[in-house]
């Protein structure tokens, strides 16, 4: 059992869902209550990474953040060390190819608080930044949790794209899911097995906690 | 403490009204569905503007198209009434009403859910409470804002007619706490008329009639937009007795009245509503008729329209009432100005929610 | 609303709990020497380093995985210290474009051995005469071996079959595995004939106790020179695990696991 990946992937799926957490709020709520003409454009854009091969996806992204790119470059000047292989460059892919498990849920959460609702708490003299902490987020705060268990489990179960930006550096990018892929490798059948039902275990947990928290979307407001 | 408004726009919706209302009236927008006046509520309350607009509230101007002034809505003191009651689901009924006041005062809630005669349910969620409940918080949230405005939108639609009448009634005998002008939008018109001072007719976006509501009820322009149906005039009386077979006797303008069930104490000034169509004309005072009501007065004028009825206006001690009857029957009854004449009214036609309790300082 | 803040209060808490626990980046320097070694090498230099922690009580970090892959992510800023390859032709490549610290040294000689599953149909011989024979009976359902594009022993392992004549009659069920120790796996898996492997990964007990082995002749192919060099920015503890693998203790554990030492032919 490697703890050290177990708590890289928590680590990594925690930071996250931190970064996603003030996204999907945002974006979610302008894409449920906006209309503009880019909209449909944007919310394909948003969805992208589900649809892409996480091997695109990895390539790309190594082209973008890689050492011959221009972030990849300044990242190595400001920090000494390549933003690629490291924990940090995970971070940064995660938090990209997360963005339809954070944006979708959060979006549906805030739809689902009625126009009228809105319209009063602006009546009642609320702005929209009070609006939103007072009225909108209790509401959609299910869809919102939904949003981050997603992502959370999300990123503990990645793979194509971990090992194509962080390589399986141990420590520092060698995660669960990976690790389970090395033991398989190393011929280490019972470390993979014990790894594998950890990740389930948890990934279960996550899937109940999900199933929970989007019926209390209904409830919320009935 | 006067709210003014002016709104014109072409497409796509077409509108253009411009009306006033006093502190401590009430005005009626009033119209078929889709002319306009729930937009025209919106405008005021700021979630859209037309493109030629102007609204000022006690001279502060909230729009002005012109002088690009537009305040946000949450920037607007007002309180409103929606269709749907738009309570936060979220919260109870006293943390409803405390969410629309700057600081927050569970002491004033109460006060305020009391008034509107909401007792014991404050800490209950919107889900447990009736539609009738929800709509009292909801008018409590209102006027928790302590607002220049109030704005009611098509408030009593969504219940049932008992609940809707008695809260009609409620909101009739809040009005000695309202002291900001009121705009209630209603597509009915006898609701319009038991409750405003004021109406605007709205028809298509445009205003069709505009005035106080006596006068815009004799309009025939208004009485066609809304239909010949809704015409009726209000009758003022005051309850004397409870008479044992369930009828209360009431001192109306021309001798006794016998009306269900009203279970008002004596000494109560109610204004009855009496539709052009349930009142029956007699040159002499009928014998053995079961109707109870039957009213004296003088005829003041025919007026005959384009279809097979003819609207006789009658004055009763001061007051006047309007009866329709058919072509024929205004031919054989030969109905002259200064004429006598008996109105008889059936009791069980002016019934509960014709009958609505009179604002304080209504002198007949 | 108090009752939701209060919910909202406690997952405010586990989450400024759960940011304060984990630092975004851990201290590199506190960080054992990290070494990228060639898939073949699993076995062995997993020993190596254990024996190598025994007496220095330096822990290391190792990474197994195709040569030709790793070459590929040292280019890109990966932060190996240490590149065990299976092969030369990459380390000179990389020393050529500046990555690393010296040519390096030459430190096995590897084999390769075709490998069958326990109970499977095919014997492993070495003149491979049983696999041309089911060959051309068609009973080969796949054959695995390490992908050549970037794997040494894949490339060996075609050599092999060219110069033994097999290579365009195998190509319709071959399977390339990634390394050579996916190779392994697809061999010994049951839903292959068989494969082309690393003698090292055939002597291992946990892939001996799946199938049987034999070594394939030398002369079938370019001798695995494998070859390991001190990369860019090598540290101290590095360095004494590159100088380690060189005693003859360590010499001695590579031997046991098939591999022969430069020097010794």
């Amino acid at each position: 059992m490697d703890w050290t990946a177990l708590w890289l992937s928590l680590r990594l799926a925690g930071w996250t869902v931190v970064f996603l957490l003030p996204v999907a709020v945002i974006a979610g709520r302008a894409l449920a209550y906006r209309r503009f003409p880019a909209k449909g454009l944007v919310e394909a854009l948003v969805m992208l990474p589900l649809v892409l091969p996480p091997t695109v996806f990895g390539f790309y992204l190594l082209v973008a953040f890689g050492g011959n790119s221009p972030v990849g470059d300044l990242w190595q000047r400001l920090f000494g060390h390549q933003l690629v292989f490291s924990f940090e460059g995970l971070v940064m892919a995660s938090v990209i190819f997360n963005l339809p498990f954070a944006i979708q849920p959060a979006q549906r959460g805030f739809e689902a608080v009625p126009v009228e609702v809105r319209e009063a708490a602006a009546t009642c003299g609320m702005s929209p930044a009070r609006s939103l902490w007072r009225v909108e987020l209790p509401l959609a705060w299910p869809g919102v949790m939904t949003a981050m268990v997603l992502t959370f489990a999300h990123t503990l179960g990645e793979f194509g794209i971990v090992l194509m930006v962080g390589g399986s550096i141990p420590g520092e990018t060698r995660t669960i899911a990976i690790a389970i892929y090395d033991r398989v490798q190393a011929f280490d059948m019972q470390g993979a097995a014990t790894m594998s039902a950890v990740l389930v275990g948890i990934s279960l947990v996550t899937i109940a906690l999900t199933y929970w928290l989007s019926a209390r979307v209904g409830r919320r407001l009935s | 403490m006067a709210l003014e408004v002016r709104l014109r726009a072409r497409g796509p919706i077409p509108l253009d009204v411009a009306f006033r209302a006093e502190a401590g009236e009430v005005l009626a927008l009033v119209g078929p569905s889709g002319a306009g006046k729930t937009t025209v509520l919106r405008s005021i309350a700021g979630f859209w503007h037309p493109e030629a607009a102007w609204i000022a509230v006690n001279g502060t101007t909230w729009l002005d198209t012109e002088a690009r002034v537009n305040r946000p809505a949450h920037r607007r003191r007002l309180g409103v009434v929606f269709q749907a009651y738009a309570l936060f689901p979220h919260m109870s009924a006293v943390h409803n009403v405390m969410a629309a006041m700057e600081c927050a005062d569970a002491a004033e809630a109460r006060r305020l859910l009391h008034l509107v005669n909401l007792h014991g349910l404050e800490t209950r969620r919107p889900a447990q409470l009736s539609g009738g409940q929800q709509q009292r918080v909801a008018l409590a949230r209102a006027l928790a804002r302590r607002p220049q405005a109030l704005l009611l939108d098509e408030p009593f639609s969504a219940v049932d007619r008992a609940t809707r009448e008695r809260l009609q009634e409620e909101v009739s005998a809040l009005r000695a706490h309202l002291d900001m002008p009121v705009v209630l939008v209603t597509h009915d018109m006898a609701e319009a008329q038991l409750l405003a001072d004021r109406m605007v007719v709205i028809v298509a976006g445009h205003m069709v009639a505009e005035g106080p509501t006596a006068a815009v009820m004799a309009d025939p322009a208004a009485l066609r937009a809304m239909g010949i149906r809704e015409l009726a005039a209000m009758l003022p009386a005051t309850i004397a007795e409870q008479d044992a077979d369930g009828l209360t006797r009431l001192d109306g303008p021309a001798g006794p009245l016998f009306l269900p069930g009203l279970s008002d104490p004596p000494g109560t000034r109610v204004r009855m509503r009496i539709p052009a169509q349930d009142v029956i004309l007699s040159r002499q005072r009928p014998e053995g008729l079961s109707a109870q009501n039957i009213v004296p007065g003088r005829v003041l004028r025919s007026v005959s329209g384009t279809g097979p009825g003819v609207l006789v206006h009658i004055d009763v001690a001061g007051h006047e009432i309007v009866a329709r009857i058919t072509r024929r029957a205004a031919l054989q009854m030969d109905l002259r100005p200064g004429d006598l004449v008996h109105a008889i009214l059936k009791s069980m036609s002016v019934a509960r929610g014709q009958v609505i309790r009179a604002p304080d300082g209504d002198d007949d | 609303m108090p009752s939701f803040l209060s919910r909202r209060g406690v997952g405010a808490a586990l989450a400024a709990g759960l940011v304060a626990l984990c630092p975004l980046r851990l201290s590199a320097d506190s960080e054992a020497p990290l070494i990228a070694a060639a898939s073949d090498l699993q076995f062995a230099v997993t020993e190596v380093a254990e024996a190598f922690t025994a007496e220095t009580g330096q822990a290391v970090r190792l990474s197994f995985g195709s040569t030709g892959n790793f070459a590929r992510q040292i280019r890109e800023g990966a932060p190996f210290e240490v590149f065990m390859a299976a092969d030369e032709a990459f380390i000179a490549d990389l020393h050529a474009d500046g990555f690393t610290e010296g040519a390096g040294d030459l430190y096995a000689l590897g084999r390769i051995a075709i490998v069958t599953p326990e109970g499977a149909a095919l014997t492993p011989d070495a003149n491979l005469d049983a696999l041309e024979a089911m060959l051309a009976a068609g009973e080969i359902t796949r054959f695995a071996i390490a992908n050549p594009e970037h794997a040494p022993y894949g490339m060996r392992a075609r050599e092999a079959l060219i110069s033994r004549g097999l290579w365009d009659d195998l190509q319709p069920v071959m399977v390339l595995g990634e390394n050579v120790s996916q190779a392994a796996q697809f061999a010994l898996s049951g839903n292959a004939a068989g494969g082309i492997i690393a003698y090292s990964l055939a002597l291992a007990p946990e892939v001996a106790a799946r199938g049987t082995h034999a070594l394939i002749p030398e002369d079938w192919h370019e001798p695995l020179r494998q070859r390991m060099v001190l990369l860019n920015g090598a540290g101290p503890g590095a360095e004494a695990f590159y100088a380690y693998i060189q005693t003859p203790e360590a010499r001695a554990i590579m031997a046991r696991h098939g591999f022969s030492l430069p020097g010794d032919e």
